[in-house]
């Protein structure tokens, strides 16, 4: 009896798997870029620079912040001018309000946290990087909720809330997204020129 | 050749409307014209940004045609819709004056829309270019073709220019299904930008 008890158990136990962490996958310092776009996000600016967000990151390998934060008021004391660095849990955080183009903040990531905004979302996505959203639910008829439920139901990104944000950041897996098509002129091309008479 | 248009709302609105300029065939559409809200510098400089890329893939570097327009905006971003009539009427003077009365005055141009075509797709200050096109068509003036582009941000349902600009509109462009209505004039090909 307790011999078939041992055969069944060397034929079939294995080792738990040991998943290496996100630090260890790569052998640099994970950046992630936090953006609020062209107005005001004060609450995610809030949370980004929170204990709960920072710490989370930190555990997960990200130990550099860089916090776009447009028009959104920070009410803390460390931060003052338009833009600054400091280190806050044991994260690196540089901050700044506008560049005219977050393009080479977005490709040197490691990880994107957004508002829910579609350029930027469609400019992240196509880069192919890892993004977190969270809409903003001031903006008018809250319509950025629709396109991140869209979005994250489709699987090519995570929507979540300023609540949820460190939960989220600690489940992600950026391997289980879905890449997003790359852009096709084309389609509008052909309907202007159909309206136009060209076809 | 066809003289074209673009508005360019800020935020994600410019974002959206240059991508779906890039879409064309700059050596077909041209000139360019592309329309700004007063102080949104941001924008200009993203239609600035596109033009010379335009330029730079043409193998032959024909200087880009195209000009910045600029016009008060009807409403600011987080503005209650109570207090924005008087901001859309000041816009709404201006979009006259570039719509109406300077192609009537431009030499050379007689009887010539400000463009053959304009591609909006949003926020409010695009409706108040819209009414001063209207006003155009009503006192017979010539005016230029309109396609609305749904923003991509819009999955469930429309936005107010959106709702506003419906009927108005000579193409109703949506980038998703659910906002195809049985019956409706929605053109849907997928997303466009």
């Amino acid at each position: 009896m307790e011999g078939n008890v041992i055969l069944l158990l060397l034929i079939y136990w294995r080792p738990p798997k040991v998943i290496p962490s996100r630090a260890s996958l790569k052998n640099h310092p994970m950046l992630v870029f936090v953006t609020v776009g062209s107005t005001r996000f004060d609450a995610l600016v809030k949370a980004a620079i929170s204990e709960s967000v920072l710490s989370t990151l930190r555990d997960f390998g990200y130990n550099h912040l860089i916090l776009q934060r447009g028009n959104s008021v920070i009410e803390s004391e460390e931060f003052n001018g338009e833009s600054c660095t400091i280190q806050r849990h044991g994260v690196d955080i540089e901050t700044w309000r506008f560049k005219s183009s977050i393009q080479e903040e977005c490709e040197q990531a490691d990880l994107v946290i957004s508002h829910a905004g579609s350029g930027t979302i469609l400019d992240v996505l196509r880069l192919g990087k890892p993004l977190i959203v969270v809409p903003n639910p001031t903006l008018l008829d809250n319509h950025q909720e629709e396109l991140a439920s869209a979005l994250h139901t489709l699987g090519h990104l995570k929507a979540t809330s300023i609540q949820d944000l460190a939960s989220t950041i600690s489940s992600f897996e950026p391997r289980d997204l879905v890449p997003f098509p790359p852009f096709d002129g084309s389609k509008f091309s052909k309907l202007v020129d159909e309206e136009m008479g060209f076809i | 050749t066809c003289s074209v248009a673009i508005f360019l709302g800020s935020g994600g609105h410019t974002s959206e409307a240059l991508k779906l300029a890039s879409a064309l065939d700059f050596s077909r559409y041209s000139p360019r014209t592309y329309i700004v809200s007063e102080g949104d510098t941001l924008s200009a400089q993203k239609a600035h940004a596109l033009e010379h890329i335009k330029a730079a893939e043409d193998d032959h570097f024909i200087r880009p045609q195209y000009t910045l327009s600029t016009v008060p905006r009807a409403r600011r971003v987080h503005q209650s819709l109570f207090s924005t009539p008087p901001n859309a009427v000041k816009s709404l003077l201006a979009c006259v004056y570039l719509v109406s009365i300077c192609p009537l005055v431009k030499k050379g141009a007689f009887r010539q829309p400000f463009a053959d075509l304009l591609i909006i797709n949003g926020p409010g200050t695009c409706a108040i270019l819209c009414a001063a096109i209207l006003l155009n068509r009503l006192i017979g003036l010539p005016s230029p073709r309109v396609i609305y582009v749904e923003s991509f941000a819009r999955v469930k349902s429309l936005s107010l220019s959106g709702k506003l600009l419906y009927h108005f509109a000579d193409r109703f462009v949506v980038q998703w299904p659910d906002l195809v209505q049985p019956g409706g004039r929605e053109d849907y090909r997928g997303c466009l930008v």
